[in-house]
């Protein structure tokens, strides 16, 4: 499994600087209802006033889907999983399953957030795993 | 009312621009309706995933005066929404006689469909790059996801999707402006290759180059004009808004379960009074989903309903009679508006319905994000 590059902008640096802590940074309210890390405004309440908070890593799996490419070698068409994992604080996350067989999955599986980067030059980008 | 209805070549005619498309095609609506582009007081184009189109339409076209000139995107929902559009216009006398456009060329001679769709410009920056970094590109994975929610919550199976595929390959056989017309069996289907579990080649939407323009009007103005006029009689949009962000319905119930009993609301007719239905196919699930919220079966009983025989020419709904855009062309929200005004003039040869006096229409955009739902009628369904 493998991510790309993807660099940061002004909208996503500090969402970066917690991919390269190991962190998955939420935004949360002040009446503390959690929201997805692009939100501009509460998903909950419309509060503009939205903070960083991490995640505690742990997710469910919503639904998923193996991707097929075209097959370019003897090993057949690259196949990858990509899942929406419904973090434990509530917001949706649609990013890699690593090292699963598909064949297995089942929603409300447990999953957790780990950290890959495509090259040492580009951020850390979120993935999923199964806990 | 709708009096005009230009296409241009669809499919994989290269060397054409969108805006030279969109010119073409509101030039044949115009002369289908037996007007002038003189007579054109407004326009409302609209652009695919090659862009290309813009308000600078009125200067190709030379159209001088315009009361109404704007440009549109709610994606697959584009076209619907114009026709709506037009329609206000018209009746507030905002404008006279509006021409509706909607073009794309993504097509190079060479290329697959999949190249057409599946890349994504540029460098990948933000949060647009970082959904592309993730593995999650074009729409494809998405509606895959959506697919697969309704499969595991209904038990709704690839076969079933299969049988929407299977069904309107043998509407697109009837229908001579079809890009893929020869038949195909449920056993094709599943040995088509995958795309995105749970979606399979046969069930997503095929690629065009093309352009096609619709002429709204007054019922006065389309008095003595020589197309069978097709009644605007309703109309709703609906947005849930949760793109990419938790919802709890996503896959599961979409825009149309809201915008397809208004639409028909406002039409004054019960479902059951639909005689031609013509829904959004970009994937066969997207037909299915389309089926549960209109109300043709219940919530989450698609599969089944799909599967039971009343797909195709042989079956009693009819449903999606040019083949759509699995099988037909891939002209987003026009394919479908396109086909629902052929069918309700009477004109789709081979193909057509006997009984077209309330059509169904639906538009979709954005990954079940945006629906648009229209109720088209001949002269005796709006009596
Ligand atoms: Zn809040």
């Amino acid at each position: 499994m493998t991510v790309g590059p993807v660099a940061r902008d002004a909208a996503t640096a500090r969402f970066f600087d917690g991919t390269a802590a190991g962190q998955f940074l939420l935004r949360r309210c002040p009446a503390g209802h959690f929201s997805e890390p692009p939100a501009v405004a509460c998903t909950t309440c419309a509060s503009a006033e939205l903070g960083w908070a991490p995640a505690a890593g742990g997710a469910t799996l919503v639904s998923w889907t193996v991707v097929w490419g075209r097959s370019s070698s003897d090993a057949g068409p690259e196949r990858t999983v990509l899942v929406i994992g419904e973090l434990d604080e509530g917001p949706w996350w649609w990013s890699q399953l690593a090292g699963a067989d598909p064949a297995s999955l089942a929603v409300g599986q447990r999953l957790r957030i780990e950290f890959r980067r495509g090259t040492d030059d580009h951020e850390a980008v979120p993935v999923f795993a199964l806990a | 009312m709708i009096v005009g209805l230009g296409m241009t070549a669809l499919g994989k005619v290269y060397d054409r621009t969108p805006a030279d498309f969109a010119a073409d095609a509101v030039r044949r609506a115009v002369a289908d309706a037996g007007l002038q582009l003189a007579d054109v007081d407004g326009l409302l184009t609209s652009s695919g995933v090659t862009g290309g189109i813009s308000v600078d339409l009125q200067r190709d076209l030379g159209v001088a005066d315009l009361r109404l000139l704007s440009h549109l995107q709610s994606y697959g929902a584009t076209a619907a929404t114009m026709v709506q559009v037009a329609a206000l216009a018209v009746a507030s006398g905002a404008a006279s006689v509006v021409a509706c456009v909607f073009a794309d060329s993504p097509l190079r001679p060479g290329t697959s469909a999949g190249a057409a769709y599946g890349t994504r410009a540029g460098s990948p920056v933000g949060w647009w790059g970082l959904l592309g970094a993730s593995g999650v590109v074009g729409t494809n994975p998405l509606y895959a996801l959506a697919a697969r929610r309704h499969m595991a919550r209904f038990g709704t199976t690839t076969e079933q999707f299969g049988h929407i595929a299977v069904a309107q390959r043998g509407w697109a056989a009837l229908n001579p402006d079809a890009q893929q017309r020869q038949p195909i069996t449920l056993a094709d289907h599943q040995s088509s290759r995958w795309i995105a579990e749970p979606l399979r080649l046969l069930d997503c939407c095929l690629v065009s180059n093309g352009g096609i323009a619709v002429i709204v009007t007054t019922a006065e103005r389309a008095g003595g004009l020589p197309q069978p006029p097709v009644h605007v009689l309703g109309w709703a949009q609906s947005h849930p808004g949760h793109y990419l962000r938790r919802h709890p319905d996503f896959g599961l119930v979409t825009g149309a379960a809201m915008a397809g009993p208004a639409a028909l609301g406002m039409a004054g007719v019960a479902l059951t009074d639909v005689d031609v239905v013509q829904l959004y196919d970009c994937y066969t699930f997207t037909v299915l989903v389309t089926l549960e919220d209109y109300g043709f079966c219940g919530k989450g009983e698609g599969g089944p309903f799909v599967a039971s025989g009343v797909l195709g020419p042989d079956g009693k709904l009819r449903l999606n009679t040019g083949g759509g855009q699995l099988s037909g062309y891939y002209l987003w929200g026009m394919t479908p508006v396109a086909e629902a005004i052929i069918q309700a003039r009477g004109q789709g040869g081979e193909r057509q319905a006997d009984r077209h006096d309330i059509v169904l229409v639906s538009g979709n955009g954005g990954v079940l994000d945006h629906h648009a739902t229209l109720v088209l009628g001949s002269a005796a369904g709006a009596s």
